[in-house]
């Protein structure tokens, strides 16, 4: 008996090693631990063993019944780690560049863009939206300038036929034109049209002008104008916007200063400069950076709004220009290229 | 604007430095665009001289050492010299040790390779002169040896280019320039010295000129002309050649200069006839002829409209009113007798004349702006006062003055609260009085309110642009100095004014979505050209969207879809060799529907599969299922639920889109449109585009964005088990698999009959070929049935899946797959 126990594990033992699947190691199980297993066979026999026979003997049986099932055990666990192996694969190498797609990327003119409207959302504007096509009147009429105003020029506005129709652009006037927007001052117009003041507004856009493409010129570029209306704004206000705007953008020593200029809709109106450390490609103190200005009276009377009772600033500015400062830019034309070279620069 | 700074210093006394009359000019409102410096500055310790002899340097083949004779007072000095032209006998500018040349460049005795030099010989840039270092500057008409060198070249003067701003017609000229200057200096204003005080001594010459006539008084209110006899054409004199030269204005004769002379300094066009030439020895003020000719002095010929404003004689046209006069009445070396014109026209008929006629000079554009009319006689005698001076001649009677008897009067009202509550910052009553008198803006009567003094401020006519006490407001403070505003807090309301435009909102959410899919966002133009729009979209597109002024071609009509713009981008990426596959845009287009335009919100992207870009492992490429997913969820940004709304393949309406693997939905009749898939291969590759471009577009109407997002309500979710059952349904291979779900769904919700829910209706297997009759397709979906109350029982699922399998197959059209 102690021989066949013996033989019966050293054949268990080759065996099970040999094992590849768990298909095999049932079979393979049942042949020595099954009801009709050799082992099982042998556990049987206990019953014909003399009496005094039986401890001894039981003890060797229960040795290799332990034995028996640590290499099952273990042929079990060779499989298991087996097929872990085989749903591995090879091991990797960290060092190959993942094939996947590179980070997607915001373009520069809505990373500055975005930039300037979250600054100005701390300070309390929101943004507003109008359309690119708009008309006559609310891009030059109610901005005070006159039907014969060099500024309505066909040379500098591209204007529609005639007979064009907007579906969802609406006109003041049956007779006037529509026209791509020579600024985004029409949103000011349209918001101050839908509400009462107090209006605190910041909007972006895209505008035209007729001009020839070249480094700094382009037929289509995008401002960002700021109006606010309030009861007794001042001068001041506006300086103290810009002020705050420009350090929140480029850092605690920026300044700006006012320079007299002219514009139909603001009275007094300027020129804003800029002064900034550590801006590229800047070597000079002063850089203009966009205009501004009190909301010239007739403008509040074109909206209906008492310039008695409201006054209020506007400030506005070229995206294109402001992200050409900011990263160093000097081609407009390569934020309409789309380079992707360029574009990943700025992630 | 040219601004001369020596001819501005004969009206005001500027002792400032060039780089602070500069800022002056800028904080008064005149944005100084260039500064230079002509001729040659103040330079001490240079002299004439005459070069003597010429010998070779010993110590260097490219140096002479020449002896130069500086005149008395200097001797003769041995110079070194390195240009080629210091020849013996020329006279040159030599600076003596003790001169500083510009630049801050001291000359001294020194050494140069062992050769002692006792001064320099100048070339012109070393004077300040230009650029030019080709040699030393020669000087002509052997000026005297030793004459100090100012005194030889022409005097230095800084010229200042200036941008006047539309509203400031009173500052182009040199006195009106000179007026702001005044003021920011504290400076008095010395207006020239008129002589001529209308008095006319000699008899009149109806010879001559018998009558000045003004046939559209609207176009030309005012019209001044005066006959010279006797004058005597020539060359004017230097210091006007001078002036005019420094301003870039070429010198003629002593008649048309005082011309131009006149306008720059005062800012009033005049023009100078030869009296001799006017035929019939008429003016007549009148429209132009339609049709009629007229030869400007620019030598092209001009035919003229009924609208058109002309001086003629007794027949013809002598000059185009205000813009530019003809060759035949002009000046010339012969002319005897002049008439001089002073006049004031309309500046919108003159502005649509000069546009029509592409016409400009420095008359048109002084009278575009707006000339002072009641300045105008002033000028006139200015004028008469230079003719007389430098052309002599008398004045003959009658001075024709036609029309503006209109005096000016204008006064403002303002209170120096009403400035300090727009400034925001106190100033002074004292400070705002001193600002207005400085501007010539006189305060002709005060009063006191209880918020301090009010003023009547009486306004000069060439300030017309002062109309509201707002205007006076930027008056004090220009003057006072718009770079003083103080700082100040940025303090406002605490609260927004609302919600961020949707527009902008929607932007924004489908940006970040596509960026987070590795997506590049990209920025084209608005303008496309017409054959695009006619080969990607449609005719009636390129008709409706079409611009009615393009500045270039291919740049003449709206864009109807952001596709356009994004191919190109990949096409330049392509061309550049740059991988490119994952585009996006956001932005307006501009969709046509039956003649009739709309503007849009749009986003658009575009994924392209190229064989040419290769991976050392392969991904799996888009597909029409990628771009479907992106478009669900951009649908899904504007609150457009995709799926539930009809999905069609594209039609032949759609060119850009390859039919058969693309798909469109919304069509606008709810304010939106989707379409997506595979773009066009034949288009893609006639283009010169590579690869397989799979793509979707989502446009919507921006008054069709949710405002606000919509609050959910919570659905409560079952605890209990789902049962599962598989179905497979044969069907027409050309059925679409939504339409074979949809019928499954209703026949399953029949089944169920409220009992429990048909959770799910998925699709998990689509299958075609062996063991399916030819033109068949197997759909295999996957149903889960589930109760918010109870676990359902395998005989009410099972009875209920029966039905279904019975009632699926009712129509015909569906037969189950056994």
């Amino acid at each position: 008996m102690q021989a066949t126990i013996a033989t019966i594990l050293a054949k268990a033992q080759t065996e099970f090693s040999a094992l590849q699947t768990r298909a095999e190691f049932e079979t393979a199980k049942a042949r020595y631990v099954g009801p009709n297993g050799e082992f099982t066979a042998l556990l049987k026999q206990m019953g014909s063993v003399p009496k005094d026979q039986r401890p001894a003997l039981g003890k060797l049986i229960n040795e290799a019944k332990v034995r028996l099932q640590s290499l099952l055990d273990a042929a079990l666990r060779t499989i298991a780690d087996r097929e872990i192996a085989a749903q591995l694969g090879p091991a990797v190498d960290p060092t190959l560049p993942s094939p996947d797609a590179g980070p997607g990327t915001y373009h520069p003119l809505t990373l500055v863009r975005e930039e300037m409207c979250r600054i100005l959302r701390r300070a309390g504007f929101s943004v507003a939206d109008g359309p690119e096509v708009d008309t006559e009147f609310y891009n030059f009429d109610a901005l005070n300038t006159p039907p014969e105003h060099p500024a309505r020029d066909v040379q500098d506005t591209f204007f529609f036929p005639e007979n064009a129709r907007f579906g969802n652009v609406s006109k003041r006037v049956p007779e006037e034109r529509y026209l791509l927007r020579s600024h985004t001052s029409t949103v000011q117009i349209r918001t101050m049209l839908k509400r009462p003041p107090p209006i605190r507004i910041v909007s972006p856009g895209r505008v035209f002008r007729r001009d020839t493409t070249d480094a700094t010129h382009s037929a289509n570029f995008h401002q960002l104008e700021c109006l606010y209306v309030d009861r007794d704004v001042t001068v001041r206000d506006l300086k103290a916007l810009l002020d705050y705007i420009f350090a929140a953008l480029l850092g605690p020593d920026t300044k700006t200063r006012f320079r007299p200029h002219y514009f139909g809709y603001t009275e007094p109106s300027f020129e804003v400069d800029l002064s900034a450390r550590h801006l590229p490609k800047v070597n000079k103190e002063w850089i203009e950076i966009g205009g501004c200005g009190m909301v010239d009276p007739s403008v509040f009377e074109a909206v209906g709004y008492d310039p008695e009772v409201w006054t209020g600033y506007a400030f506005g500015m070229g995206l294109e220009r402001l992200a050409m400062l900011l990263y160093g830019i000097d081609d407009i034309r390569y934020f309409y290229q789309n380079d992707l070279r360029f574009l990943r620069q700025f992630a | 604007m040219k601004i001369s700074l020596n001819w501005l210093k004969q009206y005001v006394a500027l002792e400032a430095p060039v780089d602070e009359i500069a800022h002056a000019l800028v904080f008064l409102g005149f944005e100084v665009e260039g500064i230079v410096r002509t001729g040659a500055p103040k330079l001490d310790h240079v002299v004439v001289g005459e070069i003597l002899t010429r010998v070779r340097h010993p110590n260097a083949d490219k140096l002479s050492v020449c002896t130069v004779d500086v005149g008395p007072a200097g001797g003769v000095k041995t110079i070194v010299c390195g240009a080629p032209n210091c020849d013996a006998g020329r006279r040159v500018p030599v600076a003596l040790p003790g001169a500083v040349l510009p630049g801050d460049f001291e000359i001294k005795q020194s050494k140069i390779r062992g050769q002692l030099s006792d001064g320099m010989m100048c070339a012109p840039d070393e004077l300040g002169l230009g650029t030019e270092h080709a040699g030393l500057l020669l000087l002509d008409g052997a000026p005297a040896l030793g004459t100090p060198i100012n005194e030889v070249l022409p005097s230095g003067d800084v010229v200042f280019d200036l941008e006047i701003t539309p509203n400031r017609p009173d500052a182009l000229s040199h006195i009106g320039i000179a007026r702001e200057l005044a003021a920011w200096f504290r400076q008095d204003l010395r207006f020239p010295e008129i002589k001529f005080n209308d008095l006319v001594t000699e008899t009149a010459r109806p010879d001559i000129l018998s009558e000045v006539r003004v046939e559209s008084p609207a176009d030309c209110p005012l019209y001044i002309a005066i006959l010279v006899t006797g004058v005597k054409v020539g060359p004017s004199p230097a210091w006007m050649q001078e002036r005019l030269k420094a301003v870039g204005l070429r010198p003629i004769n002593n008649l048309v200069d005082v011309g131009n002379y006149a306008m720059l300094e005062l800012g009033q066009p005049v023009h100078v006839f030869d009296a001799k030439k006017i035929g019939g020895r008429r003016i007549v003020v009148r429209r132009a002829a339609d049709r009629e000719k007229l030869v400007t002095l620019d030598g092209k010929e001009r035919t003229l409209s009924s609208r058109m404003l002309v001086i003629a004689d007794a027949d013809k046209p002598m000059v185009v009113a205000g813009i530019m006069g003809g060759e035949k009445a002009e000046v010339d070396s012969t002319t005897t007798d002049v008439v001089l014109e002073a006049a004031y026209f309309r500046p919108q008929s003159v502005r649509w004349t000069s546009k029509r006629l592409g016409l400009a000079s420095d008359s048109s554009y002084r009278f575009e702006r707006g000339v002072d009319p009641h300045s105008t006689f002033e000028a006139a005698r200015r004028t008469i006062d230079l003719i007389l001076e430098t052309a002599g001649g008398h004045v003959v009677g009658p001075l024709y003055h036609v029309g503006g008897d209109r005096p000016w009067k204008r006064e403002i009202t303002l209170t120096s609260d009403y400035v300090r509550r727009r400034l925001g910052f106190p100033l002074s009553d004292d400070e705002m009085r001193n600002a207005l008198k400085l501007l010539n803006l006189a305060i002709v009567g005060e009063s006191r309110k209880e918020t301090g003094p009010e003023w009547t401020v009486d306004i000069p006519s060439y300030r017309s642009d002062l109309d509201r006490p707002i205007d006076l407001v930027e008056e004090v403070l220009r003057l006072y100095g718009s770079d003083r505003v103080p700082p100040a807090p940025c303090i406002g309301p605490a609260l927004l004014d609302g919600d961020d435009d949707p527009v902008v909102v929607f932007n924004r959410k489908v940006s970040a979505y596509l960026v987070g899919q590795n997506y590049h966002e990209v920025v084209n133009y608005t303008l496309r050209s017409a054959n695009e729009l006619k080969v990607w979209v449609s005719r009636a597109a390129a008709q409706e969207l079409a611009l009615a002024n393009p500045f270039v071609e291919d740049q003449s009509h709206l864009r109807p879809t952001l596709l356009l713009g994004m191919l190109e981008s990949l096409k330049l990426n392509q061309s550049r060799g740059v991988e490119a596959c994952r585009l996006f845009e956001t932005g307006r287009v501009f969709v046509e529907r039956d003649g009739v335009a709309h503007e849009c919100a749009a986003v658009a992207f575009l994924n392209c599969h190229n064989e040419k870009d290769r991976a050392w492992l392969p991904r799996a490429a888009a597909d029409f299922y990628t771009a479907k997913r992106h478009v669900e969820i951009l649908a899904g940004h504007a609150g457009v639920e995709l799926g539930k709304s009809a999905l069609s393949p594209v039609s032949g309406a759609y060119p850009d889109w390859q039919e058969d693997h693309s798909a469109s939905a919304g069509e606008m009749t709810d304010g939106w449109a989707a379409r997506f898939g595979l773009v066009n291969l034949a288009m893609l590759r006639a283009a010169g585009i590579e690869g397989q471009v799979w793509a979707g577009i989502f446009v919507i109407l921006p008054e069709k964005l949710p405002a606000d997002s919509i609050r959910r309500r919570y659905q409560p979710i079952s605890l209990f088990p789902a049962a599962l059952r598989d179905i497979a349904l044969v069907v027409d291979a050309s059925r679409h698999a939504d339409d074979v779900r949809r019928t499954l769904a209703q026949v399953a919700q029949a089944a169920a009959a409220g009992a429990f829910t048909v959770e799910q209706i998925k699709v998990f297997d689509v299958y075609k070929g062996q063991g399916l009759p030819e033109g068949k397709k197997s759909l295999a979906f996957s149903l889960a049935f589930r109760s918010a109350v109870r676990t359902l029982t395998d005989e009410e699922v099972n009875a209920a899946f029966t039905k279904i399998k019975q009632d699926i197959a009712a129509d015909g059209s569906i037969s189950v797959r056994v």
